[in-house]
């Protein structure tokens, strides 16, 4: 099988390094309809047309973002996406033709950060893109809540039991282990750690993590809680049955 | 069907077995009363033939009639004995002469008559109140022991029906239910009869087996087109998306492409709204802040009135969803201004135009028809996503129209009171 991944032309860079973006997309109009539309906005955009290339196109260029589609040849976009998260906490966009529950839930299970579905204004595209790099690019003030209620040692350094979160270096760890977490993962854990001990609704997050409205679906913070429990332990995070979550302190 | 009403198969039953029962006895007690009738007669008949001809030899013995016995002479005789015994010819049948003098209801009498000599004839006279009054007596244990039959046999027979009622019952409510959209509601074979009953409860379950195959297809096939549909219209909205903003043509594209895309979206929302798949994700929502953000961002000149909204335990993507599409609705169909008020758990959109259609207030929302032209275009699917996905909250849409003028559809999203 021949590579077709190609770059893409860079277009109205703004700044010194304009964002890469690899789109996984089968359909040519979709790939080179999107191309075109996120250039416009100023990303770098590269291209494959199936789930093998898309990996080895990932492999070889450092991308700031993916945008998968779910239906690939090869290899689908959920299996693409789980190969991926075994490499690299990049962030990850699902793109949907369906908009079944299962293939949401399948694609944010395997690690996806948001998902959106076929057919996708620019606009919209674009405004979820937006949202992924600034968690991506997360820096939590240093004189903000994140900072403000913590225990012992330094005072960036929030411990809850044998988890660690260093709100300055963007670090966790669990028992002096390192724990690698994605930015929506570690965006997630900050929200909690700024409030813990108090229930936080899906709502709540949806807007403060993920940047929703009330269009929002609040799975994929369901899907996410599962995720960083998987990483942090299971008993870390509480469910609030009918309201939503909560950090557990000791 | 309550169990007094008169119509109900198990007082037809039980009116049928009455009539048989009455039937039966009829005929029975008829030929028991005339067998019986007919003995008294013969009895009394002979009793005033022995007494006749015991006086007759005593007459011819003495020339004295006994003392019970009167000799009278043929003018003296009742008429119709005086016929009887002008018929009668001693050699054939000894001349005795029978009348019974019959004057209900208490006048029974057997006359006897023998002529012994010119003009001297001996008349007895037998009492068969006796015989009467105890034939009386038979009809009317007849009839009593027809009544304490039937006051057995009537609720008996009701009672008898009751398994059959139920069957019947049973299939009556299942059909009921798969008409009201339940297509899995099966009759079934309760029980080892093999009857009519259970020949037709087969047919209509096969029937809903059928119904249900061809309502799953047609709308596998609506969700597989509009399926089909997305991946070359994602290409469409995403090209539309790079042609020039500042031409008309693009103007008219975009706008065509977005009608059809919310068209396809639609589509498929029904489909899977159809397949029952759907299943509502519940969190505290407080209504007011969540209906005024979404009628916002409708875009559209609408005011808003949510002053005394609650906080609910909803879906409010869904809910997001009814909203826009009665918004949506109102302003393409209706007239302004257009109002939404949020009053506790209930939203109510209202308009200021036509009204809707009686088929709609009627019926309901029906696909792909906005029934009275004045109402004029739009694909009327809208009103269908937005009842189908109420359905899936457990909420209650209702479509009426204000009482002065314009359409008012009320979403009512508090929970149904546990019976």
């Amino acid at each position: 099988m021949t590579s077709n991944a190609q770059v893409g032309s860079v277009s109205e860079a703004r700044g010194p390094a304009p964002v890469s973006v690899l789109v996984v997309e089968d359909d040519a109009t979709i790939r080179r309809a999107v191309q075109l539309a996120l250039e416009r906005y100023g990303y770098r955009v590269d291209v494959a047309a199936d789930g093998l290339d898309g990996l080895e196109a990932f492999r070889a260029g450092a991308h700031d973002l993916l945008i998968l589609d779910v239906m690939l040849p090869e290899l689908d976009g959920i299996g693409l996406c789980r190969r991926i998260r075994e490499e690299s906490p990049v962030p990850v966009l699902m793109m949907s033709a369906r908009g079944d529950a299962l293939d949401v839930v399948a694609g944010l299970e395997a690690g996806a950060d948001d998902y959106v579905i076929k057919p996708v204004d620019t606009g919209v595209m674009v405004a979820r893109i937006r949202a992924l790099l600034r968690r991506a690019t997360f820096r939590p003030d240093p004189e903000g809540p994140a900072a403000a209620g913590s225990s012992g040692r330094a005072d960036h350094v929030l411990v809850f039991g044998d988890l660690s979160v260093d709100t300055l270096g963007m670090e966790v760890s669990r028992a002096g282990e390192p724990v690698s977490l994605t930015p929506t993962e570690l965006r997630l854990l900050l929200e909690f750690a700024a409030a813990p001990g108090s229930v936080l609704d899906r709502r709540r997050l949806l807007r403060e993590v993920w940047d929703y409205g009330w269009e929002g679906d609040t799975r994929v913070v369901d899907l996410c809680v599962l995720r960083l429990r998987k990483k942090i332990g299971s008993g870390r995070i509480e469910t609030v049955r009918g309201f939503g979550y909560k950090l557990v302190r000791g | 069907m309550g169990f007094l009403n008169p119509r109900a198969l198990r007082w037809k039953i039980a009116a049928l077995a009455a009539a048989a029962c009455c039937a039966v006895a009829a005929v029975v007690g008829f030929l028991v009363h005339d067998a019986t009738r007919e003995r008294g007669l013969r009895l009394g008949h002979d009793r005033t033939l022995t007494r006749l001809i015991a006086a007759e030899r005593e007459f011819d013995r003495t020339g004295k009639a006994p003392a019970d016995i009167d000799v009278r002479t043929r003018a003296e005789l009742p008429e119709a004995l005086a016929r009887d015994l002008a018929e009668r010819r001693p050699a054939t049948d000894g001349g005795y002469a029978t009348w019974y003098d019959v004057d209900p209801p208490n006048w029974y009498w057997m006359w006897g008559a023998a002529a012994v000599g010119d003009d001297r004839i001996l008349v007895v006279r037998e009492d068969m109140s006796a015989e009467v009054r105890s034939l009386q007596l038979l009809d009317r244990s007849i009839a009593k022991s027809v009544l304490a039959a039937l006051v057995f046999v009537v609720p008996l027979a009701a009672l008898a029906t009751e398994p059959i009622n139920r069957r019947l019952r049973h299939g009556a409510r299942t059909a009921r239910r798969i008409a009201d959209g339940d297509l899995d509601a099966r009759i079934g074979s309760a029980g080892r009869a093999r009857d009519e009953i259970t020949e037709m409860s087969a047919a209509v379950d096969d029937m809903a087996g059928a119904l249900q195959q061809k309502l799953e297809t047609e709308r596998r096939f609506t969700a597989d087109v509009a399926h089909e549909l997305r991946t070359p219209l994602m290409g469409l909205v995403t090209a539309a998306g790079l042609l020039p903003d500042d031409d008309e043509a693009t103007g008219l594209v975009r706008d065509r492409l977005r009608a059809l895309n919310a068209l396809v979206e639609d589509l498929l929302e029904i489909s899977r709204l159809d397949a029952g798949v759907e299943l509502a994700r519940l969190d505290p929502v407080p209504l007011g802040e969540l209906v005024a953000d979404v009628v916002r961002r409708t875009g559209t000149d609408t005011r808003v009135d949510v002053g005394a909204a609650e906080e609910v335990e909803t879906d409010p993507r869904r809910v997001e969803r009814i909203v826009v599409n009665l918004v949506a609705n109102a302003h393409r169909h209706g007239a302004g201004p257009v109002e939404v008020t949020v009053t506790g758990a209930r939203i109510a959109v209202r308009d200021h135009g036509p009204g809707f259609p009686s088929d709609l207030l009627e019926r309901g929302p029906q696909r792909f028809r906005t029934g009275a032209s004045e109402r004029g275009r739009g694909h009327g699917l809208g009103l269908t996503v937005a009842q189908g996905q109420s359905e899936v909250l457990g909420a209650r849409l209702a479509f009426t129209n204000a009482p002065d003028g314009g359409a008012l559809a009320t979403l009512d999203l508090a929970p149904r009171p546990t019976a």
